[in-house]
């Protein structure tokens, strides 16, 4: 489970990891919606120089999360082509790709990095915020809005992000044992993933129901000590930083 | 005095399957039981009822005369469970945070909770790890932390669900040592395990289930001689005392 790095909380004294959490999902949110907006390229170098300034001085495992990803690399990688062959335009200047357009490669590129700054967020959140204090955080927010049980929300998402690393530490580890087993010998691609997706589906459930019985254990409850957060002047420093990127792709076409 | 009791305790699962069956068991304050049995005896099924996890399908588990079933968060507080695989108890992602869960869900205040927090994780030997996160703990740390995580929560009975599993030498230690420094100061411990080796000299009363049914419970000289019916490892050689079993030096 330990060598898993993506959407794990990763313990250093930083800036990043002392920031008031309900400043940080506010300043992580901001940017969010930044990249949503962002069209042109100076709008992504803008996201890509904050994001990868805050991975440095988060001091994230820059390398070991780069591994963890390859997973979403196949997902850019077919946003990218989907994009290149769906989008009518010139066509490529090379032979061999009919239907592939520039216009379509360049919108390609921009969802793709789209897609990596929304991950690059996500990342920079649960790395440098432990969940019960993005679960706090989260609840923050909620409690004023009237009608929503904004502690079942916030366990929700909260182990929603805690089963994610989960599954992806099972699924390497049922991988392996598969392929212990000569899995790489079949050729079938939907036996190969009928006999790693049953399986994992299987294992989470029970891993899932373990979960709800130990929380039940230590007296669940949604009606829990409430949080006390302090904002230090630097905290918003901060989201004024992750403001002013959100301003600048919005206000320079 | 009986601190808690279970009358004519049956669970039968949806398919039919008996887990367990009329079950009678009365704890005493203090004691240390280990409850042994084979696998699918039936074991952990009855650890979840004492502390109102699982519903009976017939019988009552009563603490302190109360029926368990009236107030199950109660009993949870009061009836501590750790779990056979500490992995899936863990909610927090730094050591503190996780011990800090159960005392949060009892809505105490944050200065309480976070003293509560301290004398756990000091009880375990395990303050100079707070901020670590509970996956990158050793076997017998994480067992540590699983304990502390129901200590911080002042049960006056706690379960152990087969705490040896997949520790080595060391982890075994530190594990039994946690267990025997609750026991010295007050608390009533119940440990379930198969591997009666590693506990049984420390203990003064051997319960063993069998295909659901508790087929034998008394001090561990009356009952350890028939633990092998039962698919229970004797531990014992011809002539060795059971004294002689201990791990600690």
């Amino acid at each position: 489970m330990v060598e898993i790095t993506f959407l794990r909380y990763i313990h250093k004294n930083t800036v990043l990891h002392r920031m008031d959490a309900r400043l940080k999902l506010a300043g992580m949110l901001v940017l969010s919606l930044a990249a949503g907006f962002a069209s042109k390229w100076p709008h992504y170098a803008a996201l890509f120089l904050v994001l990868l300034s805050a991975f440095l001085v988060a001091r994230l495992p820059f390398k070991a999360l780069l591994k963890d990803l390859k997973f979403f690399g196949l997902i850019i990688f077919l946003v990218l082509v989907v994009n290149a062959f769906k989008t009518p335009g010139a066509p490529f200047p090379y032979p061999g790709f009919p239907g592939f357009s520039i216009q379509g490669a360049v919108a390609g590129l921009r969802f793709a990095g789209r897609l990596i700054v929304i991950i690059m967020i996500c990342t920079i959140m649960t790395g440098t915020t432990s969940l019960m204090t993005l679960k706090k955080a989260l609840e923050w927010y909620l409690r004023p809005v009237p009608f929503v049980p904004e502690a079942r929300i916030a366990t929700m998402i909260g182990l929603t992000f805690m089963l994610i690393p989960l599954i992806f530490h099972n699924y390497r580890e049922m991988m392996n044992a598969q392929k212990s087993r000569g899995l790489e010998g079949r050729k079938n691609p939907v036996r190969r993933i009928k006999f790693i997706v049953f399986p994992l589906l299987d294992r989470t459930l029970r891993r899932t129901e373990e979960i709800v019985y130990a929380m039940e254990a230590r007296c669940y409850s949604e009606v829990r000590t409430r949080a006390v957060f302090q904002s230090k002047k630097s905290d918003w420093l901060l989201l004024g930083l992750c403001l002013a990127v959100f301003f600048f792709v919005i206000y320079r076409p | 005095m009986t601190i808690l009791e279970t009358q004519e305790l049956t669970h039968v699962f949806p398919d039919g399957t008996v887990a367990i069956r009329d079950i009678n068991l009365k704890v005493k304050a203090g004691e240390f039981i280990v409850l042994a049995g084979a696998n699918g005896s039936g074991k952990t099924v009855l650890a979840r009822h004492l502390n109102g996890l699982l519903q009976p399908t017939k019988g009552r588990v009563l603490l302190h005369g109360e029926p368990v079933s009236k107030n199950p968060a109660a009993a949870r507080r009061k009836v501590g469970l750790v779990f056979q695989d500490p992995d899936s108890q863990f909610v927090g992602q730094t050591v503190a945070e996780d011990v800090a869960f159960g005392p949060e869900n009892l809505n105490l205040p944050p200065a309480q909770v976070e003293r509560l927090v301290k004398e756990a994780l000091a009880a375990v030997g395990l303050s100079q790890l707070s901020m670590q996160h509970p996956f990158a703990l050793s076997g017998g740390e994480k067992r540590k932390l699983a304990v502390a995580g129901i200590l911080a929560m002042k049960p006056e009975i706690i379960i152990f669900d087969e705490p040896f599993t997949g520790l080595d030498y060391p982890g075994v230690i530190q594990v039994l040592e946690v267990i025997l420094r609750l026991h010295q100061a007050g608390r009533t411990i119940i440990v379930i395990t198969h591997e009666l080796e590693k506990i049984l000299a420390h203990a003064g009363r051997l319960i063993i289930l069998y295909q659901g049914k508790m087929v034998e419970d008394g001090t561990v000289e009356e009952v350890i001689s028939r633990s092998e019916k039962y698919g229970v490892r004797m531990p014992l050689r011809k002539g060795e005392k059971i004294e002689s079993l201990t791990w600690l030096k």
